[in-house]
């Protein structure tokens, strides 16, 4: 770990999400944010220093991909791990296929979501 | 001896042998013709030998004799020779000394001629005296009541029922040609038989002859009186007799008028009325028993004071007793649910103290031998009988069958149920699994968060803590979900049948008046009337229709500022498919929302589950509709499905 921690934001409508998985981000070592949802997080001030994104696929308003789209369209590339409770294995190669780092299907243990950050930073690093 | 020709005081008269010295005695004799001469009637003295001696004055005035007519046998004498064998008829009366009557007509008068004996001084029969009475005026009542009496006799004669009038002592003086011919007897055979003898006899009735008895004796009054017998030629009839008096004016007598008519051709008539009626009667019975039978509803009488209670054969099966039996309260209440025995006091009650012409409406349970539930209506009317006493006329269906749909769709009303019944479970996995792997997600994290912060050096036993407790949250949670999706998991065949959607749609309606009334929804319907019918499953479709005025009226919950209006309308598609659509004005659908509505597990509710919208999308693509949401151009969203009308959909329902 260098200086100053790396910060995992969470988009997810889930509240229990938005609860417990940041304080397990923390425990990592990593700094954390939740937000309840796509217009939630592009609004605040943590867009820019946001080292890995844990987004959420299906939510009210704006979704998951369509974040991605306007992070694209933003030219803030934030590498991005999807994390969905929709147990369709079948998005998880499209997803990946349009640029996300990985796609968590909840719910998932520690060791695969810290593989999946630690791809996220180095990809964020390179 | 000398004939002497005299006129004395304007008579004529001729005395044979008279002795013109006999002073005293021509004296006398012309005192005599004075005399005679002032009767008004006509007197002629003929000898035996008919040759004519005297006439008085009235002879020669009424019937013209003349003077010169002394001397000349009546045949000589023109007005006499219209009298039949006068000079046959005076000799008669000459040799037998007794007086003989005739009648005489002379032009348009009527005279009653007396022919009685001439008897001179000595006793002997010398001649005959003639004395003429004119009895013109008398004979003209006579014929008058001759001519009307014919009359009277042709007019009876021309009646075609038996007349005959019976004397005091009810025999028989005289009837019509019907009377005599219907018993085939003659005039003079039945003339003075006691009526009581004719026809056999068959007229000796009590009833009869106290009537007639009573009404010879003064009374008017007479009940016609019926009579069966065999006449001539005829067979058996049947003969009504009714009688009336007869009086007649100077006679005390009194006469009873009976007249006959044959009802035989008319009983005979009512007699195949009522055997067909009776026919009639039966076939009503017949088809009153199988629509009894087929509504399986039943019908009763009950007598209240007397307890006396009749059945139809459709109530004993519904009651499940032999047909026949006896049917008391007492056996009654071992069939009526314990709960419900008060209904039958109430009416008891109720009805006696009301009086009668009071309806009643009740549901009642029966309880069968096998211990199942029978759930019955009852509709009774109150009536008084002809003694006064309250009688029951019930009409008692047996609505179990009915019941247990009514409960089952009160059940389907629950979102869960409903969605328990139709949703198939390739379109639930990926929502169960949402909902499930949610809070399995927090678990997980929670625990491994919560093991990590045990770990550490020194161990965040606060944080640990509280993470466990969070994991015990979201295990609670997912507990829940389990809870709540059990019900779905329990499938029912589809029933697919011919459907008229705006019947389908006002059964639903009805079932959520009282929600929509209670959020102050306006509802209107625009029914189509020209809807073709649709091929689907019933309670399916209304599940949708009823989540659509759900949603629609949860919608509204929070306008205040605007009528809560919905619109459910039906209608006639192009290419043959049906539309129903339901239009809100509530806060209407984000249209970035718009693809998200029919997802699984996607709401915007705070209490809902979010699978109505989904499970009533793959319900009717199950039609082979689509169902989909359009923003209104005012306030609120127009949610619709579209499926296709007639038979094509059965054909495209069909496996390929």
């Amino acid at each position: 770990m260098m200086g100053k921690r790396s910060l995992v934001s969470v988009v997810d409508d889930d509240e229990s999400v938005r609860e417990s998985l940041p304080d397990l981000l923390r425990e990592f070592g990593f700094a954390a944010e939740a937000f309840s949802s796509a217009e939630a997080f592009l609004a605040s001030d943590v867009v820019s220093d946001t080292s890995c994104l844990l987004l959420d696929i299906a939510m009210p308003g704006m979704s998951g991909p369509e974040l991605q789209q306007e992070l694209i369209r933003r030219q803030q590339e934030i590498p991005i791990v999807f994390i969905t409770a929709q147990g369709d294995k079948a998005v998880r190669p499209r997803l990946l296929a349009h640029g996300a780092v990985e796609c968590l299907l909840k719910p998932f243990s520690e060791t695969a979501l810290l593989a999946a950050v630690n791809t996220a930073l180095r990809m964020r690093s390179e | 001896m000398t004939t002497e020709r005299v006129m004395l005081n304007d008579g004529w008269t001729c005395f044979q042998g008279a002795n013109a010295d006999d002073a005293a005695a021509y004296t006398a004799t012309a005192d005599l013709i004075s005399i005679l001469n002032t009767v008004d009637a006509p007197i002629v003295v003929a000898r035996r030998d008919s040759v004519i001696v005297f006439f008085n004055k009235a002879a020669a005035d009424v019937l013209g004799l003349s003077p010169s007519d002394i001397g000349r046998p009546f045949c000589d004498v023109s007005v006499l020779a219209g009298l039949p064998r006068l000079e046959e008829r005076c000799s008669q009366v000459a040799a037998s000394g007794v007086d003989s009557r005739a009648d005489f007509r002379e032009r348009d008068r009527w005279f009653v001629v007396r022919i009685s004996p001439y008897t001179n001084g000595d006793r002997q029969v010398t001649g005959t005296v003639l004395t003429f009475t004119n009895v013109t005026a008398f004979r003209g009542s006579i014929d008058q009541a001759i001519y009307e009496r014919e009359c009277t006799k042709a007019i009876l004669n021309t009646v075609g029922d038996p007349l005959v009038v019976l004397s005091a002592d009810q025999r028989i003086q005289s009837g019509n040609r019907a009377f005599y011919s219907m018993f085939g007897v003659s005039r003079d055979e039945t003339q003075g038989v006691p009526l009581y003898d004719l026809g056999g006899g068959a007229f000796e009735l009590a009833l009869l002859r106290t009537q007639l008895e009573e009404m010879l004796a003064g009374s008017h009054a007479f009940q016609p009186v019926e009579a069966d017998l065999v006449l001539p030629g005829k067979g058996p009839r049947t003969l009504v007799l009714d009688a009336r008096p007869l009086s007649f004016p100077g006679h005390s007598e009194r006469r009873v008028l009976v007249t006959f008519q044959d009802i035989t051709a008319r009983k005979q008539a009512e007699a195949a009325k009522d055997l067909r009626s009776e026919a009639e009667l039966r076939r009503s019975e017949a088809f009153l028993a199988e629509g009894q039978r087929l509504s399986v509803t039943g019908s009763f009488c009950w007598k209240v004071a007397t307890d006396e209670i009749t059945w139809s054969e459709q109530l004993y099966r519904i009651y499940e007793f032999e047909i026949g039996v006896p049917v008391t309260l007492e056996r009654i209440r071992t069939r009526v649910h314990p709960g419900d025995l008060s209904v039958l006091e109430k009416m008891k009650m109720v009805g006696q103290a009301r009086g009668g012409g009071h309806d009643f409406e009740w549901q009642y349970r029966l309880i069968m031998p096998d211990h199942s539930i029978k759930y019955l209506h009852a509709v009774a009317h109150a009536i008084r009988d002809r003694d006064g006493q309250l009688e029951y006329i019930a009409a008692v269906q047996d609505v179990t069958a009915r019941r247990m749909s009514e409960e089952a769709l009160a059940e389907a009303r629950s979102e869960l149920a409903k969605v328990a019944r139709v949703t198939s479970l390739g379109v639930l996995t990926a929502s169960i699994a949402h909902e499930v792997n949610q809070p399995l997600s927090g678990i997980i994290t929670n625990a491994s968060t919560c093991l990590r912060m045990l770990d550490a050096d020194p161990p965040n036993v606060d944080g640990a803590r509280e993470t466990a407790r969070r994991t015990i949250r979201d295990g609670n949670r997912a507990s829940d979900v389990i809870t709540r999706l059990r019900a779905l998991f329990s499938k029912k065949e589809f029933t697919f049948e011919l459907l008229d959607l705006n019947e389908v749609t006002r059964e639903v309606i009805a079932l959520s008046l009282s929600d929509l009334q209670r959020n102050r929804v306006a509802l209107q319907l625009e029914l189509a009337e020209d809807l073709p019918t649709i091929i689907g499953d019933r309670i399916q479709l209304q599940q949708v229709i009823l989540n659509l005025l759900r949603n629609a009226s949860d919608a509204m919950v929070d306008v205040h500022d605007r009528p809560r209006q919905l619109l459910v309308r039906t209608e006639r598609e192009d290419g043959d498919r049906v539309r129903v659509s339901v239009r809100d004005a509530g806060v209407g659908v984000d249209p970035r929302s718009m693809n998200k509505l029919f997802d699984a597990f996607y709401t915007t509710k705070s209490d809902g589950m979010g699978i109505g919208l989904s499970v009533s999308r793959s319900i009717i693509e199950g039609h082979q509709g689509r169902l989909w949401a359009e923003s209104n151009d005012g306030p609120g969203a127009t949610f619709s499905f579209s499926i296709p009308s007639g038979p094509e959909s059965v054909t495209n329902a069909a496996p390929r």
